[in-house]
């Protein structure tokens, strides 16, 4: 395994992508099927560590996304493309659908109090889902479908009595954010792509009105184009070269998880209520069934004034248990497990920003990209690819591209003839670490020598979900801890949850009672 | 395709529970009994408890968590039992069916005329709890944190505060202060301590650290590494109250909330699980509702004593020793009752009442000066008094066998706690 070129600063390259998310991957990943000579630049440990890691999961259809936007028709092609999109990577796309659930909430009062009750019911019965189907139509997309009453609770027992209707969209899907944006980097990589990480962008060098470097904490790279998928902070990038304009204001998204065992049933397909000119910032968030089985909720969207405030008040919490009652009155409130929240990246229109700039000859924007950002990806990607080329990049396909990226194997799935295999092979895939997950010594070991390096605690829990089950680490910390202080060789007190002030251990015993003696 | 192995009883997990167990069982005559651990070497838990405190009841003296588990390591040794180390069961199906897997033999397929459940228990995170606030490197758990500083020697902090005060969050407090670190103070919710009284005199009193009752953690300061906790006074609804928020610097939160019985086997087993408890439903030689699979220690219900988890593990073995020898069927079993002021009783029914039997309850609210007793049809068939009952502290009742059996074909027992004079 070579994990050199990822550490290394290259002199120069074709294509620099600031940026290691879901965006700013997909498109690498689409570079290099005309040329190996792209760097993605990221300030964080690992890839997919900023807005990417804390998304809902979920690929839409582009239902919520207002006609004519760039999110809309970006949305609806991603999604289309998604399959095709993920083929070859080793991940997981799951197409659940979305119902929405029409109730007497969907018309606002001020319109449902002036009607006669009887109109009301049509509107909402008949009117109101035929609406969606014709909005959904004219993005262009596939397959929705009306539902009465009794299929709503066919299909979804829990959703609430008051339901008078539904829709139906086959197309949502599910897939892991971070598993896709590690595999999009890995795949990139093995096609030659360099993943530079924990490295900053300080300056992007322009001369003659046209990019000619990305400056960095650790030294430039001459280039002549870039690519600025920034997220966050992408405004800021913008700005050094001088080709920005726009503000990305951070939104916080806060979402609940629920105990596998106790929902992973609860709900089949996402389901979310429709409420007509319902003033929101996000399409409302819903109930989500997660890839690992998990139930989720959320999100909430909360303007922030800091773009690393990931943090969740006991408000939020119960802000979130009050949306969902109404559209799941039984919900097991006990069953939770986690409340985690992500910040969005949305400039002030709330449209995707992406094209070249005006301005300065090479400088690509990617930016405003919150949700259906995972959706989009892959419709993003073919756009900035677009673009790229008729910046210089070549159109000619690589005869040598490999689009198949080597999946490391996942005891917890395999047969036991495979894995008296497999441990015959190599022993550390019969040392199970982490009790709840049932994940192998190996593989944590695959996680820190692979093509993307987990290097640290979460890196290494976002690959193999070491950590992330019942006891929470509890069992296993210590011991993937030692495994990747012996595997990085480094001492166990440099070990991170995710890079760094993020230390684990503060000292070896004893050391505390030494240093005040010695004082 | 490798053999399956069908010895005589599997025992999974080698804590207090299974070595005690599988020495029982040895005892009784079985022949052929595995025992399979996933850490490295026997006796589980109690090899990180470097405290003393154990031993009181079974060996009437006062030993170290090591100390207690080398006795039982020793006899097992000598018992010939087979131990398998290092080695996960990764599922157990239904008739019995056991996979385990380790290093060196792969998959490993069990298939025993008798189980004994002791996988023992797991720390509540602070998922189960949901502490609002960052989320942070330096959120751990009391016992992660005695296994890091006690077996492999690193500590997690070094300014901690402690929410939480379970036995194993108190006995940390004192270990974190021994090593040189500093704890701001334990912060309990309720209006009571968790632990065990003579915990909180010679692990917080004795070293001067603070406990704040009704008291919690409301939010986690710090993005990457913990820069502090607020800490707050609780209402009557264990809400945190505004106006009380203290802001308390420290690099560390330890959290000591609580155990749950780790059932996760015995759930793809089909073995019935007591809402309350959250361990299997047995009987008096800890059966559960699978025939021929037994269960004991804090897979069952978390016990503060050790020697009552050996104790239950003695009647587990002898159980399956029972089973395995003489096929016992079970009929018409009694159905046990938590009274009065009784959260509730192990075991959850009595197969055979011509046995002796020891009940262990917990109170649901403290009460002084009462009487703890037996009641099988219309008769007492024991009572003891205390001067003080706590939910912290288990409590034991023993109705022996005669007893039960003069009490005539009886549909329930109860155990109940009620004022001394009633």
């Amino acid at each position: 395994m070579n994990s050199a070129p990822i550490s290394d600063l290259p002199d120069s390259a074709s294509v620099v992508i600031v940026g290691a998310g879901v965006s700013g991957c997909a498109i690498a990943r689409e570079v290099v099927k005309h040329t190996p000579d792209v760097v993605i630049i990221e300030k964080e440990s690992d890839v997919a560590d900023g807005t990417t890691k804390a998304n809902n999961a979920e690929v839409h259809s582009g239902i919520g996304e207002k006609i004519g936007t760039l999110k809309a028709k970006l949305n609806v092609r991603g999604n289309y493309l998604y399959d095709e999109f993920v083929e070859g990577l080793g991940v997981f796309l799951k197409r659940q659908g979305l119902m929405l659930v029409i109730t007497p909430r969907t018309l606002p009062p001020n319109i449902s109090g002036k009607l006669p009750q009887g109109i009301v019911n049509l509107l909402l019965t008949r009117v109101v889902p035929r609406l969606i189907l014709r909005n959904g139509r004219k993005k262009g997309i596939p397959g929705q479908r009306i539902l009465t009453r009794e299929e709503v609770f066919e299909m979804e027992p829990h959703v609430t009595r008051n339901a008078v209707a539904g829709v139906f969209d086959p197309t949502y899907g599910l897939v892991s954010p971070y598993k896709l944006t590690i595999a999009l980097a890995e795949n990139a990589v093995q096609n030659g792509a360099r993943v530079i990480l924990n490295t900053k962008v300080t300056d992007v060098r322009v001369e003659g009105g046209k990019v000619a470097g990305v400056v960095t904490d650790r030294g430039e790279i001459k280039t002549p184009l870039v690519v600025n998928a920034a997220g966050l902070f992408a405004d800021e990038v913008a700005d050094m070269a001088g080709a920005g304009g726009f503000r990305i204001h951070p939104r916080k998204g806060a979402s609940l998880l629920f105990d596998r065992d106790i929902t992973s049933d609860y709900v089949h397909s996402s389901v979310a209520e429709f409420r007509m000119f319902h003033k929101a910032l996000s399409k409302g968030g819903g109930a989500m069934p997660t890839a690992e089985g998990n139930l989720q909720l959320g999100p909430t969207a909360i303007e922030v004034d800091d773009k690393y405030d990931t943090s969740i008040s006991a408000e939020e919490i119960e802000e979130i248990f009050d949306r969902f009652y109404y559209l799941l009155p039984e919900f097991p409130r006990s069953a939770i497990i986690s409340a985690f929240s992500g910040i969005r990246a949305p400039t002030e229109e709330e449209d995707f920003v992406i094209g070249p700039s005006e301005g300065v000859h090479g400088f690509v924007n990617v930016a405003g990209i919150q949700s259906p950002g995972l959706a989009a990806a892959p419709a993003i990607a073919e756009m900035v690819m677009g673009i790229l080329h008729d910046l210089g990049v070549p159109r000619e396909h690589r005869a040598d591209y490999d689009p198949v990226r080597k999946v490391p194997p996942k005891f917890s799935e395999m047969s036991n003839e495979q894995r008296d295999a497999l441990i015959e092979k190599d022993p550390r895939y019969g040392r199970v670490i982490c009790r709840c997950e049932h994940i192998t010594e190996g593989e944590v070991v695959d996680a820190i020598h692979a093509i993307i390096p987990a290097t640290n605690m979460d890196a290494v829990k976002r690959r193999t979900r070491v950590g992330m089950g019942r006891c929470q680490g509890g069992f296993c910390g210590f011991r993937a801890a030692q495994i990747l202080a012996r595997e990085l060789g480094i001492p166990i007190t440099e070990v991170t949850k995710d890079g760094g002030e993020s230390w684990i251990f503060a000292g070896e015993t004893k050391q505390f009672l030494t240093e005040k003696a010695e004082r | 395709m490798k053999t399956t192995r069908k010895p005589d009883l599997a025992v999974i997990g080698a804590g207090p529970a299974g070595l005690g167990a599988a020495l029982a069982a040895s005892r009784a005559g079985l022949k052929d009994i595995i025992l399979v651990d996933r850490d490295m070497e026997l006796g589980g838990i109690l090899q990180q408890c470097i405290h003393d405190g154990f031993g009181s009841i079974v060996f009437k003296e006062v030993l170290t968590g090591p100390q207690y588990a080398q006795r039982f390591i020793d006899d097992v040794e000598k018992a010939n039992i087979d131990v398998l180390l290092n080695t996960m069961v990764i599922e157990m199906g239904p008739g019995r069916r056991i996979t385990a897997v380790n290093s060196t033999d792969g998959v490993v397929e069990i298939e025993p005329r008798s189980i004994v459940l002791a996988m023992g228990c797991r720390e509540r995170s602070r998922h189960q709890i949901l502490i609002p606030g960052y989320r942070p490197a330096g959120v751990i758990t009391a016992g992660a944190a005695q296994r890091d500083i006690n077996i492999e020697g690193i500590m997690p902090g070094r300014k901690l505060v402690i929410l939480g005060s379970g036995d194993i969050g108190l006995i940390m407090a004192r270990r974190f202060t021994l090593e040189g670190a500093q704890v701001e103070g334990v912060y309990e919710i309720m209006d009571h301590p968790g632990g065990l009284t003579r915990n909180v005199v010679q692990c917080l009193d004795d070293f001067d650290i603070p406990l704040h009752l009704s008291h919690t953690v409301s939010f986690v300061h710090g993005r990457r590494r913990v820069e502090g906790v607020t800490v707050a006074a609780v209402d009557e609804n264990l809400k945190a109250i505004k106006d009380s928020e203290r802001f308390v610097p420290c690099d560390t939160l330890c959290l000591s909330v609580g155990l749950i019985p780790e059932n996760e086997l015995s759930k793809h087993a089909g073995v019935a699980l007591d809402s309350v408890t959250a361990g299997p439903v047995v009987d008096e030689r800890m059966e559960t509702s699978v025939d021929g699979v037994f269960a004991c220690g804090n897979v069952v219900n978390v016990f503060d004593l050790v020697d009552y988890v050996t104790k239950s593990a003695e009647a587990a073995g002898q159980g399956a020793a029972e089973y395995v020898l003489q096929g016992r069927k079970r009929e018409n079993p009694v159905r046990v009752v938590a009274g009065k002021n009784v959260k509730y009783v192990v075991p959850q029914f009595v197969s055979d009442p011509s046995r002796d039997v020891d009940f262990y309850f917990r109170v649901e609210h403290p009460e002084r000066s009462v009487r703890a007793r037996v009641i099988a049809g219309e008769s007492e068939v024991f009572h003891k008094k205390h001067k003080m009952v706590r939910p912290p502290e288990m409590l034991q009742s023993s109705a022996k066998g005669a007893e039960l059996s003069a009490a005539g074909p009886i549909e329930e027992i109860t155990v109940e706690v009620v004022p001394g004079d009633e």
